[in-house]
């Protein structure tokens, strides 16, 4: 009898802590919004400006006390997963850290901002913009994203190991010739005594300095019409063959595992080519640090081909709130807090907070030539709009230049073995197939 | 035991018989038939939610997935059926999957011998008489609980091109070492060194079959006139054969399924995964690159299928060769 009641009661146990386990897995563990308020939700990566936004969040709620803000914070290395799987499960935040580098990944979850933006174009200050990166900030004509701050492709200088060579300081009309030249001279080989000095850094494991030389030399990765890789131009190896030589033959780009930016703040670097301006705060923490910033060196077809890239804010497609997060979005945007997010180190977008920038640069301050930094921009190109592109560069390209690097393969094969692994990713997987 | 074996049959009879009674209202009488459906009664009572977990949660999932390998599907539109799409380009297209399946099969054929060999040396050792025995074979075992990315972020460091400990002791003797993590040729090596670290599980195996092996065997071969690699050889060997065979399986389904040792060793580094020029691309780790960083759930079930294929191909092929080698003592 207790047997067949144990057997009749198992079951609707198992039964009964299944249902439990999935009600608890299902339901939201996020607390809801206070009754009377309207919640945004906001996703951003793991940030050091994080204190700048919990009191951008907290200055936009005194202002509004009808919108609670709840700021989701995710690891930078997941963030994409993160979004892509709350968008998938119908839950993806009002408003999100975007930018034009992943504008055409995440084109399908954006919402059109065009309308916002014309209809607010003067409280915006939408003219106060660089025209380059209003530009950028558009896929076929209409707006996505919104900057907070930029990033521009820099020549980076130790002023200090070019006094010690007796070699001038890079100017605004250097060629990569001048680069070469001088990237040699400072080349200093290490001794027992001596770690040495190597007169240029090499950007690996992706496109930042590779896509600068293949640009400057007249090369693209694709084709106008995005259907075909262009990487085996003849301009375009013309660009990786100079990125292969700056090691291989010229022998001033450190070799592989040579960490740049180490090297460049440990003074074991002379250059460093495109960089970041968020390194800025970090090589100001070296008191011996005597650094500088110019122009890129001018290509055999032209000056421009370093990357801009900005970092934004986007609103979800399917928000239930666009008015409150364009608001919001307006908030984060503005220009005092441009001004603010560029004393924590970066460039801004905003022309007016570059005036600023420029005005409050002191003797001392580094980088002393800060206006270059401005000045690259008209110079600079957003990567393409493509929706494959980081993918493409990532997994199908830069494997080959790294073997190109290490000398196992030449320019010509490295092209070749990416364009038509480009291309065949982009018959199977963007109908651009015979 | 107040219960002896006949008791306990009664009983169990007793309890049958009462089920089927229960299962065919209006009977009273015993009958063979439904005692079969009291058995079944049982069965899928105690069986019923391990099968119903794993037609929920393995089979279902596993159905799907062969689905989505037909498919193009990014996880936000719906899956677009593309017949043999991404099995054609993963097989004849595909930059990256042979490369791939390349240093799978490289890694296994290198570190399944060596795991095995290390586990199977470190528990003959620690089978002997030695003092203090339980401390050095939990010290050997603590590697192994260690989580796999504190201990690939120790050997990123340890291996480190510029300033990494081992270069600092090279160049200390004048010898400038390679970028060990950051050199396509020198990558490999250093992971299937690191995946050495945690041989803890196949050492406690090897060391349970040792203990099992009879003394006498020993002492008789002893007399025979067997030296020590003798009586491994003849001895030792043949009767922990089926503990070695289970650790060669184990150790190759492992392997071909690697996947949190790449993708560490990638991040302790701001590698991209699988880098430097594919040198790390695990099998493991391209599908989940596929799948979870490019939304190709598509093309990541594709291979997650051919990966099953090969498992069960070459766990097959094991078993076929043990026949040869494996005593089980009958």
């Amino acid at each position: 009898m207790l047997l067949r009641l144990r057997a009749l009661l198992l079951w609707p146990a198992v039964l009964a802590l299944a249902a439990t386990g999935f009600w608890w897995s299902a339901r939201s563990h996020e607390p809801p919004p206070t009754p009377g308020r309207k919640l945004l939700t906001w996703v951003h990566f793991v940030s050091p400006l994080r204190d700048h936004y919990e009191k951008q969040v907290a200055e936009f709620q005194r202002l509004h006390p009808d919108i609670e803000v709840r700021l989701i914070l995710v690891p930078m290395s997941e963030y994409h997963m993160k979004f892509k799987t709350l968008a998938a499960a119908g839950q993806a935040p009002d408003l999100f850290y975007s930018g034009d580098v992943w504008m055409s990944y995440l084109l399908p979850f954006m919402r059109d901002l065009t309308p916002l933006v014309e209809r607010d174009a003067a409280e915006i200050g939408l003219d106060d913009f660089f025209p380059e990166i209003r530009a950028a900030l558009q896929h076929e004509g209409r707006y996505y994203v919104m900057p907070e701050h930029a990033n521009v492709a820099l020549l980076y200088y130790n002023r200090s190991l070019f006094r010690a060579a007796g070699v001038p300081e890079p100017t605004a009309d250097w060629t990569w010739d001048d680069l070469v030249r001088a990237g040699v001279t400072l080349t200093r080989p290490a001794t027992a005594d001596d770690p040495g000095v190597w007169g240029c850094g090499r950007l690996e494991g992706w496109w930042g300095e590779w896509l600068t030389y293949v640009r400057q030399a007249g090369g693209a990765v694709f084709t106008p019409d995005g259907r075909r890789c262009a990487l085996d131009s003849p301009e375009a190896i013309a660009g990786l063959r100079f990125f292969q030589d700056k090691a291989l033959r010229h022998r001033f780009s450190a070799p592989a595992g040579y960490e740049p930016l180490n090297g460049f703040v440990n003074s074991r670097l002379a250059m460093l080519m495109v960089g970041h301006v968020s390194y800025w705060p970090n090589y100001n923490q070296i008191p011996d640090l005597d650094w500088d910033v110019q122009l890129l060196p001018i290509g055999p077809a032209s000056r421009s081909g370093g990357e801009l890239a900005i970092a934004g804010y986007s609103i979800s497609r399917h928000t239930r709130h666009p008015e409150e997060a364009w608001m919001l979005l307006k908030f984060l945007t503005r220009p005092a807090a441009a001004l603010e997010v560029m004393r924590h180190g970066t460039i801004s977008p905003r022309r007016s907070v570059a005036a600023v920038q420029v005005g409050e640069r002191r003797a001392g301050d580094r980088p002393r030539q800060v206006a270059a930094a401005y000045e690259q921009i008209q110079y600079a190109q957003p990567i393409p709009r493509h929706p494959y592109y980081i993918e493409i560069m990532l997994q199908i390209v830069q494997p080959e230049i790294d073997r190109m690097v290490q000398g196992e393969l030449t320019p010509e094969q490295a092209a070749r073995r990416a364009t038509d692994g480009v291309n065949a990713f982009l018959a199977t997987f963007h109908g651009t197939g015979p | 035991m107040a219960t002896s074996v006949s008791e306990w049959r009664q009983s169990y009879a007793a309890v049958n018989h009462s089920l089927t009674l229960v299962a065919t209202p209006g009977s009273t009488t015993y009958d063979p038939m439904n005692d079969r459906r009291a058995q079944a009664f049982w069965f899928w009572l105690f069986a019923g939610p391990a099968v119903a977990g794993f037609l929920l949660f393995s089979a279902g999932p596993m159905l799907h997935s062969l689905w989505l390998a037909f498919c193009n599907y990014d996880v936000v539109a719906p899956p677009q059926f593309i017949g043999l799409r991404n099995f054609a380009y993963l097989l004849f297209h595909d930059p990256a999957f042979w490369p791939s399946v390349q240093v799978t099969l490289v890694f296994t054929a290198v570190q399944v011998p060596l795991a095995v060999a290390s586990a199977l040396g470190v528990a003959l050792l620690l089978n002997q008489p030695v003092k203090a025995r339980g401390l050095w074979r939990a010290i050997f075992f603590l590697p192994s609980i260690l989580p796999q990315a504190a201990s690939v972020a120790v050997f990123v460091y340890i291996f480190q091109a510029d300033g990494g400990l081992l270069n600092r002791l090279l160049a200390l003797a004048g010898v400038t070492g390679p970028a060990w993590t950051t050199s396509p040729a020198w990558a490999l090596p250093v992971i299937v060194l690191i995946s050495l670290w945690g041989f803890g599980y196949p050492m406690v195996v090897f060391l349970g079959g040792l203990q099992n092996v009879p003394r006498e065997l020993y002492e008789a071969a002893h007399i025979d006139g067997a030296d020590a690699w003798g009586r491994f050889r003849h001895v030792t060997l043949p009767l922990i054969s089926p503990v070695l065979f289970f650790n060669v399986v184990m150790g190759v389904i492992g392997a071909l399924k690697v996947f949190d040792l790449a993708y560490a060793f990638g991040a302790a580094q701001g590698l991209i995964p699988g880098g430097p020029a594919r040198a790390t691309l695990f099998y493991g780790l391209n599908l989940y690159q596929q799948a979870f960083t490019y939304f190709h759930m598509g093309l990541a079930s594709a291979m997650a299928w051919l990966l099953f294929a090969v498992i069960v191909a070459i766990t097959w092929l094991n078993f076929r060769l043990s026949r040869r080698w494996v005593h089980y003592g009958d």
